[in-house]
């Protein structure tokens, strides 16, 4: 799975870089607009991270080159503008998301994930995991080929945890995950708390171990061992 | 008061007053210059009929423009006033006389002669007349030409004006005032107005290119901090202590980009960053917002009511109108009480959202200002009912706060 990520700010790319190539991705990186324009031409990807605000260039005009080039990759937009305007034109263009910085690393290979299985598999997508079989098609999740039911928020939860195997997903990040800008109407770490323990006694119940651990002071983490 | 009314009144005061005493002075002045003239003539006359009886030693019956009487009894020489009845008209009528000795045939007879005042009277006041008519004419000719004036040299002056009040330093235009008026003090009235409008207009821009810059500039770092302390949260062997310490660190640096977001939010609103219009349904965004709220308001077992009475007619950013009803929905479902209720009201005028809820300790006049928090330690940021206020402001919308005490709820009422 090869990925190009665009951006400008040296630390943020090495960040993305590194988190990603732990997920097996092989990522390369391009500094400026020249430099990344040159690699989509000549290389194949299965999805471009781009930031919109680039040295030489504007972020948008690489979208448009690639769907020009009626190029398979995936794109994910990074931008540090959070403008509405900026992200309806990238969806436009044919953009597969939105992200503004900052934003969780998490949350950025849940929907980098999502774009890639949506491209991949055209009829079957299946996220495996142990003895879980998850098809996010038809929302259904499978323990040992039975049905397992979850309310929306605990099919949702573990969707995240599982798109971020073996990772510490921060509270914070799961809330943002879920409600987005209405993280902060309640006290939703409490609740994040109380979904988890939901789905943790629900997949209990089907004989499987305790995958997801509390991480102390930290969040939680889907284990793979 | 008018700038012209002021100045005519002076003016109008002033012409009176002189008219006044320029009238008086005319009045004697005509009055005493007669009198000398009419004087004058009896003298006139008294030499002419001393000529006549030394040349024909008979004295005249009768004298030109004026009556003569003859006396043989002595009368006081010299000239007097004297004031006569009118047979014909039964008035008295002033008199001018002059009386003298003349010896004619060896006779001392005394002559008088006299001459109606009348006439004299007359002119003064034909002068005096004339005095007030111009007078009259004068001031009427003044407000005619106030008017005119008021409406033709003062004209661009209300242009200016106009334009003033029509300026509005966020759409970033230049002040439309022409700079070359007939008027010199106008021309560099609009001139200084002008200067002064570009000067606003830069300091402005500038200004919001920092606001914004700023911004921008800002988003990097904190995403920079956070990715780099994901990555820091994922080393796994790292001791409970520091990663209880970088999970903190974590959930501030979230915080921060929260608080930026919604500064950045209100500064855009400020800014009329969102010209873009459309119409949108109301009620389709509060529904949406309450479905994407549901798990909270489950939580919270709120029970959700509505009455829908019409649709308003609204043009709106569609982010603003879903951060408009959002804030509100939140902060309804935040302070409300656990099993409480959340009715909300929408009509063609008025979007209405009511919750229960413990009563407020702090005044409701500060409940929009910012960072303003029921609970100070929460960790929203408290920008939400400013982000409320600002957007109605923009859209002209007003935003009330009421408490009504026996039911303990609060309602936020959003005039369109």
């Amino acid at each position: 799975m090869k990925i190009l990520i665009v951006e400008d700010e040296p630390a943020l790319r090495s960040s993305l870089a590194e988190y990603l190539r732990q997920d097996g991705y092989v990522c390369e990186t391009a500094a400026d607009y020249p430099q990344a324009h040159e690699k989509v031409k000549l290389y194949a990807y299965d999805c471009v991270l781009v930031d919109l605000t680039l040295p030489g260039g504007h972020g948008l005009a690489l979208i448009s080159t690639l769907k020009a080039d009626n190029s398979r990759a995936g794109v994910l937009i990074i931008s540090a503008r959070d403008s509405l305007d900026d992200k309806v034109l990238g969806l436009e263009l044919g953009a597969d998301d939105y992200l503004a910085k900052p934003f969780h690393l998490a949350e950025l290979n849940a929907r980098l994930k999502a774009i890639i299985r949506r491209r991949q598999f055209q009829g079957q997508r299946q996220l495996l995991f142990r003895e879980l079989s998850v098809f996010p098609d038809q929302a259904l999740v499978l323990v040992r080929d039975e049905p397992l039911t979850l309310t929306r928020m605990e099919y949702n939860l573990l969707l995240f945890l599982l798109a971020n195997p073996n990772r510490v997903l921060t509270k914070v990040s799961i809330a943002e995950h879920l409600w987005g800008d209405d993280a902060d109407t309640a006290d939703s770490f409490d609740f994040i708390y109380t979904h988890l323990k939901n789905l943790r006694k629900k997949l209990q119940e089907k004989g499987v171990d305790n995958y997801i651990h509390t991480i102390y002071g930290m969040g939680y983490k889907l284990s793979s061992t | 008061m008018k700038l012209l009314a002021t100045t005519t009144r002076y003016y109008l005061l002033l012409a009176t007053l002189v008219f006044a005493v320029g009238s008086v002075v005319l009045y004697y002045g005509i009055g005493l210059a007669l009198r000398e003239e009419v004087g004058e003539q009896l003298v006139n006359q008294q030499t002419a009929v001393r000529h006549r009886v030394q040349a024909t030693g008979r004295l005249p019956e009768s004298v030109s423009g004026g009556e003569l009487l003859l006396s043989t009894a002595a009368q006081s020489l010299g000239l007097r006033d004297t004031v006569i009845l009118d047979a014909v008209e039964q008035e008295p009528v002033p008199y001018r006389q002059l009386s003298f000795p003349v010896s004619a045939g060896g006779v001392r007879r005394w002559v008088t002669l006299r001459k109606s005042l009348l006439e004299t009277e007359d002119m003064v006041k034909m002068a005096l007349s004339v005095m007030l008519t111009v007078l009259a004419l004068l001031l009427l000719s003044q407000g005619l030409l106030n008017r005119w004036l008021a409406r033709r040299l003062w004209s661009p002056f209300q242009q200016t004006l106009q334009a003033l009040r029509h300026y509005d330093l966020q759409q970033q235009q230049p002040l439309h005032v022409p700079v070359h008026t007939s008027i010199d003090e106008f021309s560099e009235l609009n001139q200084a107005l002008l200067q002064m409008s570009q000067r606003l207009a830069a300091d402005y821009q500038s200004l919001k290119d920092f606001t914004e810059n700023a911004a921008h500039e800002t988003r990097t770092p904190l995403a920079i901090m956070q990715a780099k302390l994901e990555q820091l949260l994922q080393v796994g062997e790292l001791p409970p202590a520091p990663a209880a310490l970088v999970g903190e660190l974590y959930t501030a640096t979230v915080r921060l980009a929260r608080l930026h977001h919604a500064l950045t939010l209100l500064s855009k609103i400020e800014n009329r960053q969102f010209p873009q219009l459309v119409a949108l349904q109301l009620e389709q965004v509060l529904l949406n917002r309450l479905f994407q709220l549901q798990d909270f308001i489950e939580e919270k077992e709120l029970v959700v009511t509505c009455q829908v009475q019409g649709a308003p007619a609204l043009q709106m950013h569609p982010a603003l109108a879903d951060s408009l009803v959002g804030n509100l929905l939140q902060n309804a479902i935040k302070h409300n009480c656990r099993g409480g209720r959340l009715h909300w009201v929408l009509t063609p005028h008025e979007l209405a959202i009511r919750n229960t809820g413990p009563a407020l300790t702090q005044e409701p006049e500060r409940f929009f200002e910012r960072f303003r928090k029921l609970n100070p330690s929460s960790e929203s940021p408290g920008l939400g009912l400013s982000i409320v206020q600002q957007i109605c402001r923009y859209y002209g919308f007003s935003v009330h706060y009421t408490f009504s005490v026996p039911e303990a709820e609060h309602t936020l009422r959003v005039k369109f």
